[in-house]
Order: structure tokens, then C-alpha cells, then sequence
């Protein structure tokens, strides 16, 4: 009966043309619109298959709605490349991709954490960046203080994250330009201090963690999906979770009840560069080799996996285990187009592509209305 | 309360016009002038690749080095490592009429019009290690790559017995480096139809993506016969990739420009690879070609720098190339114009 009103809510609303706000744990629909067409009068009216999507999708319910295209997605790509890639399966290709998961997982959970309080971290490669070079340098000659240059990577990361969201909370800089000038700013420090050419080496010490585990599956992938489960109970269950959801809704209206919208939005950014360090250190410990740029695509790909996730940039909207699921999508596709040995000129038309429609189709889904 | 504000503004935008002008005097000062001695200083804008890896640091240093003792006036430009970055500072660098430009062009199509924009306006432009899709310029120093890499193809496909897989990880599409090494790995590769090229994709020139693309085609099953990289960081990230992978024997790579850690990890993992000795020190030749040009005499128009000692192919053993007193960013070749002192002030010495 529930199920029910929320299916006519659902529809009243997509009438007018508007997109119910899926609003994180509990997201109630109400205030329903008088004049929703019966479903059997919208079928009549269905001309091409985008609006039939709609209007499938506008009878699952909303979880199915969040998680349903990217898992369908995956399970899709995972079907076309058992045909067209059988080496996708090797358990050597299957333990490479969740080596690379667990790096783009991390950014990924903690970009979701800044998305929802409506904000975007432009600065998580250049975090990564700087905690390979801090590991690198602090342990040039020995590995003595491979643990104090850890912690130092998750604190540096915490200093830009709160920094970053002291800037756009007390001193309403865009979250985008303060990002983007916190890039600049780690960068140039990494720069000034390693002269443009990093010394050292990643410790030997470091590398099992990203290279061994339990049969195929890495530590970092533990690690990944131990702090994603984390993330998931804490958004989906817990106070700091409706916190965060309510400022990225209407940070007005979170003001109003008491929540301290200036300490949600710094603990996002701060949680992210925490993240974006642990995930920079996994990564040095992947690469094994001192690269400076190690965390070149970083910003984009976590962005474009919470997008494929259902994360939406206005804040308030999304959930982490979708972004998770978009992160996995994400790095099926581009598993598979190596595997292809397309040329990579036709691998990026083709990835660019797979996204598109991928993203287009969620929007779609998630709309549950005729465009 | 509000006269003290109007003073306090008035203090502050007096300070604000008196950093500008002395700005702009600098830069005046910097577009050239007659010393007490009545010769005139030149000044040389230097766009360079910037400050994006170890090669673009030791490019720059051999610049500014070379400067000094040229006795001109170096203004940097700093390209980011990126073409649509570079192609404002190109424009800044015209803005400041230098005497000269010596640029390191990181996008060859996107930089002829400045280019030619810098020569319709009388300033020579020297190009560095790279070219544009004109000849509108004063000089192209280069190693020309196209010919540089034959003998590391040649080497690889020997190696091969001109057959099998062969592993391809590309540099930058659209980066004329990575396109003229193209042309001289398929010049020789043509002539060998038993070598199948596998695309594992482009690194761009970062040994993270290098090692990330080369796991995932060493874990999709197939038997890679050999592997090619453009740049330093695709060899070094295939590397790692298959000893990470635990692949033995490591098939046979070729085509990068020589570093130090590339000969350390292929002499302690007993990997055959080849590579160029192609040392950032092309800035030294590119500098003094800009000096000779703004002060009226001769230059050609194109100078082939592989013919200089410090380029060539470097074929193992590697024993004889690997200094272990540098750090693994130094390019073989470097030390040829940097002193020790020098490379210490760039993190080259351990």
C-alpha cells in the first residue's frame, strides 16, 4: 500500500515535469500533485524506447532506481566481455583489477562524501601526489620511518580536506575554485620542495600491501571495502549520515535545526583527503616507483564514478554503495578496452561512449518521467 | 571610522600601484637594454614543457645555466606539462617582445599560430625537441626521434626473431615527441608482418598509467614476445608491471629516452632493454642558437642534434651507462653539461 502512494506520488510528480529528489535515507515523496495520469494512459502514450525506460523505471522503487542501472550496467558489460574478452575472467586479470579498484574505490567514497554536502574536491590527485612524496623522501636512504611517513600522508591529507572546506564554508569560495587553487597550491609545494625532480623510493615494506592478499584479492581491496562498508552504515543509518544528506539538501534548513552546517561540510572535505592520502599511499605501493603524477586522473575518474553511481551534483542525492558500483563499472570499461587492444585513439571513443550512454540511461531511470 | 577606512584603502591601493609599476619596470628592464658597458642585453623567453617531470627540471636548468654564461636575460614561461596551458604563456611571452623565443612545443598544431604570430613580429622562435606543422620559425633543434628510434626497433625486432606479440604502450596523442617515435617504430616494424602489434594504450607519459595498462595486458593471458614504450615512464612502468607480475623471463623492451633508474631496474632484474641516450641538454644548443640568431648572425634552419656526442642508442649491456651516484631521474647524459654541484641543487645526486 506504501509501495503504492509513493508509485502515484511518483507519478503526480513526474506530471509536472520534475524530478523527485531522491533524499538519502529517508526520502519521503510527498505533497502530491492532484492530476496524475493512470500508468495504462501513459503506456498508450509511450513513442520511443528512452520513454518506455522511463516509464519502467518509474514503477521500481526508488533503491531499485539507485542501484539498479549501475549494477545493471556492470552486469551487462561483464556479460558482453565474457563473450567478446573471456581473459576479463583470468583470476590474474580479476586480481589486477581490484588491485586498481581499491585505489579508485577510496577516492571514489570519499568524492561521494563531498558531493553530498554539494560541494566537488578538485584536489584529491594532488593529494595523492603529495603522499608519494612524502613516503618517497622520508624514506629515501631507509625504511625506519615508513609508519611516521603514513601518518604524515593521512594528515596532510586531512589539512588540505580541512582546509578546503573551511574555504567554502566560512569564506563562500566556490568549492570548485577552491579545489582547483588547493591543486595549485599542493602542487607548487611539491615542486618547490622536490625542485621538479623527486628523490627516493617507495619501501619494499609498503608493497604488499597493494600486491598480495588472500588468494586474488588484495589487502587494499580489505581495506577499501572495509571503510566503504563503514561509510555505507554511517550515511544510511547514523546522525552524521542524516547530517550530511540535510546540508547537501538545504544547508538553510539544516542551519535552522540546530546542525552545525560549517562542521559537516569541513568533516566531508577533511574525510576526503584522509581518503585521497590512504588512497595515494595504496597506490605508491602498486606503482613502486617514485611518479609524481601518480594521481593524474584521479579527480575525474572519482567524479565520473559518483555520476555513474547516481550521485548528483546539486548535494543531498546519492548513495556510496552506488558510487562504489559506478567505480566498478567505471574500471570494467576500461579493463576491457585494453583487453581489446582497440587502438587507443578508438579505446577513448569507445569509453567516452559506454559513459555517455551509461550516465544518459541513469538520469533517465532515476527521473522516472518522460523526457 | 569611515576617514580611517578611506585611509586605510588609500594606503593600500598606493601600495597596490607602486607593486605595479615596479612591475612594470621590471618587466621593461627585462625587454632589453644597453648595460653600463653599452652592450645590449638580450632577452630570451623560455617556454618550456615546465614543471611537470624530471626531464622539463633538467631541460630548464641546462637553460638557465646556458643563459649565464650566454649573458642574456632568461624570462621562463612555464608550459604546465600541457599543450592548452602552454598556449597562453605563449602569448604572454610574444606580449613581453622578447628578442628571441625558444620554445619546447608541447602541441605542434595548437602552437603554429603563435608561432608564426611571434615571426610576423620579427622575434626569432627557436624550437626545441619538438616542432609545429610550419616551417615558419628561425630553428628547429631536435634529435629527430623519427630516426632516433630505428635502431631501438631494429633491436627490438632482432630480438624478437621478427615474430610474435609485441606489447605497445603509447606516450601523448597529439605530442609531437610521440608521434615522430611512432613514425620511426613503424618504419620498422612494416617490414616484419610475423610481429603483431597488441595496443595496450597511451601512458601519457606516466609511469602509474605505464604500469596499470601493461598488468592488465600481461594478466589478460596473452604472451607478449616484446614491448615498446614511448618515453622513460612506459618502460619503466612495464617494468614494474612485470615484475610485479612475476613474469620471467621478462620479454625484451625498447624505446625509451635513457634514465638512470630505467638502466638500475633492467640491470638488477636482468631485463634487455634499449633505450636512447637522449639527455635534456638539447636547451644548451637551443639557447646559444637563439643568441647567435638575435645578435644578426647565421643560423640554419634545422640542427639535428642526434649527431652530437650525447645522443644515441644505448644497447646492453648497460653496465657502462648506469651511475649509481645519481638519483634515477637523471637522464644518461645529463652529467655531460651539468656539474656535480649543479645536479646536487636538482636532486640529481644521491
Amino acid at each position: 500500500m506504501k509501495a503504492l502512494d509513493r508509485l502515484a506520488a511518483d507519478f503526480r510528480l513526474a506530471s509536472f515535469g520534475s524530478a523527485p529528489k531522491h533524499t538519502g535515507p529517508d526520502h519521503a515523496v510527498s505533497d502530491p500533485a492532484p492530476s496524475a495520469p493512470h500508468p495504462a494512459r501513459r503506456l498508450s502514450s509511450v513513442r520511443s524506447p528512452t520513454a518506455l525506460i522511463a516509464l519502467i523505471s518509474s514503477v521500481l522503487p526508488p533503491p531499485v532506481r539507485t542501484y539498479g542501472l549501475p549494477i545493471g550496467a556492470t552486469v551487462v558489460v561483464a556479460a558482453v566481455v565474457a563473450v567478446v574478452g573471456p581473459g576479463f575472467y583470468r583470476p590474474a586479470n580479476l586480481h589486477v583489477v581490484m588491485q586498481q579498484y581499491a585505489v579508485l574505490g577510496l577516492v571514489t567514497i570519499g568524492q561521494v562524501l563531498v558531493l553530498l554536502v554539494s560541494g566537488i574536491d578538485l584536489s584529491v590527485g594532488a593529494v595523492m601526489n603529495a603522499a608519494l612524496i612524502i613516503i618517497a623522501l622520508m624514506n629515501h636512504y631507509n625504511e625506519n620511518l615508513l609508519l611516521v611517513s603514513l601518518g604524515l600522508c593521512i594528515l596532510m591529507g586531512a589539512g588540505v580536506g580541512i582546509t578546503n572546506g573551511l574555504l567554502v564554508s566560512l569564506r563562500d569560495v566556490p568549492p570548485f575554485a577552491a579545489t582547483l587553487g588547493m591543486t595549485a597550491c599542493v602542487q607548487g609545494a611539491i615542486l618547490v620542495y622536490t625542485k621538479g625532480i623527486p628523490a627516493g623510493n617507495i619501501p619494499a615494506a609498503l608493497r604488499p600491501v597493494a600486491l598480495d592478499g588472500f588468494g586474488i584479492v588484495p589487502f587494499s581491496l580489505l581495506i577499501c571495502l572495509g571503510i566503504g562498508l563503514v561509510v555505507i552504515v554511517f550515511l544510511s543509518r547514523g546522525t552524521y549520515g542524516r547530517m550530511i544528506y540535510a546540508v547537501g539538501r538545504s544547508p538553510e534548513v539544516a542551519r535552522r535545526v540546530g546542525i552545525s552546517v560549517t562542521a559537516v561540510r569541513v568533516s566531508a572535505y577533511a574525510l576526503c583527503g584522509v581518503l585521497a592520502a590512504l588512497a595515494g599511499i595504496i597506490l605508491s605501493a602498486y606503482v613502486g616507483y617514485v611518479d609524481p603524477a601518480i594521481g593524474g586522473t584521479y579527480n575525474l575518474q572519482s567524479i565520473a564514478a559518483c555520476v555513474v553511481g547516481g550521485v548528483s551534483f546539486v548535494g543531498g542525492e546519492g548513495k556510496p554503495a552506488g558510487a562504489l558500483i559506478g567505480a566498478l563499472f567505471l574500471l570494467t570499461v576500461l579493463n576491457v578496452t585494453t583487453l581489446s587492444s582497440l587502438n587507443p585513439f578508438t579505446q577513448l571513443i569507445v569509453q567516452g561512449v559506454v559513459m555517455l550512454v551509461a550516465v544518459s540511461l541513469f538520469q533517465l531511470v532515476k527521473r522516472g518521467s518522460f523526457p | 571610522m569611515s576617514i580611517g577606512l578611506v585611509r586605510f584603502w588609500s594606503r593600500r591601493t598606493l601600495a597596490g600601484v607602486a607593486v605595479a609599476a615596479s612591475a612594470v619596470l621590471t618587466l621593461v628592464a627585462c625587454g632589453g637594454s644597453s648595460g653600463s658597458s653599452g652592450t645590449k642585453t638580450y632577452t630570451i623567453a623560455f617556454i618550456s614543457q615546465g614543471t611537470s617531470n624530471s626531464w622539463a627540471a633538467q631541460l630548464d636548468a641546462v637553460a638557465r645555466k646556458t643563459a649565464k654564461a650566454d649573458g642574456v636575460n632568461l624570462v621562463y614561461f612555464n608550459g604546465q606539462g600541457d599543450g592548452t596551458k602552454q598556449l597562453p604563456e605563449i602569448d604572454a611571452a610574444i606580449a613581453q617582445k622578447p628578442d628571441a623565443i625558444v620554445l619546447v612545443p608541447l602541441g605542434g598544431a595548437a602552437d603554429t599560430g603563435p608561432v608564426e604570430r611571434a615571426m610576423g613580429q620579427g622575434i626569432k622562435v627557436i624550437l626545441c625537441d619538438s616542432t609545429i606543422t610550419s616551417d615558419n620559425y628561425t630553428t628547429l633543434v631536435t634529435p629527430h626521434a623519427e630516426t632516433a628510434a630505428v635502431p631501438l626497433a631494429q633491436w627490438l625486432a632482432d630480438k624478437m626473431n621478427h615474430q610474435g606479440n609485441l606489447l605497445y604502450i603509447g606516450g601523448l596523442p597529439g605530442n609531437t615527441t610521440t608521434t615522430t617515435y611512432d613514425q620511426g617504430f613503424n618504419s620498422v616494424m612494416k617490414n616484419y608482418p610475423n610481429i603483431h602489434i597488441i595496443n595496450g594504450g597511451n601512458a601519457n607519459y606516466s609511469i602509474s598509467t605505464a604500469k596499470q595498462l601493461a598488468a592488465t595486458a600481461i594478466a589478460s593471458g596473452k604472451k607478449f614476445d616484446g614491448a615498446w614504450g614511448v618515453g622513460g615512464e612506459a618502460v619503466t612502468g612495464m617494468m614494474q608491471a612485470y615484475l610485479d607480475a612475476h613474469v620471467s623471463p621478462v620479454p625484451p623492451i625498447g624505446g625509451a629516452a635513457a634514465t638512470n633508474g630505467i638502466l638500475r631496474l633492467a640491470i638488477e632484474n636482468k631485463i634487455d632493454v634499449a633505450s636512447l641516450q637522449f639527455p635534456p641538454t638539447s636547451s644548451q644548443v637551443c639557447i646559444d642558437t637563439a643568441v647567435k640568431a638575435v645578435k644578426g648572425q647565421s643560423v640554419p634552419h634545422s640542427i639535428n642534434i642526434s649527431e652530437l656526442p650525447q645522443y644515441g642508442p644505448i644497447l646492453p649491456p648497460l653496465d657502462k651507462y648506469y651511475k649509481p651516484q645519481y638519483s634515477d631521474d637523471m637522464y644518461v647524459g645529463t652529467d655531460s653539461v651539468l656539474t656535480l654541484d649543479e645536479l646536487k641543487a636538482i636532486n640529481l645526486v644521491k
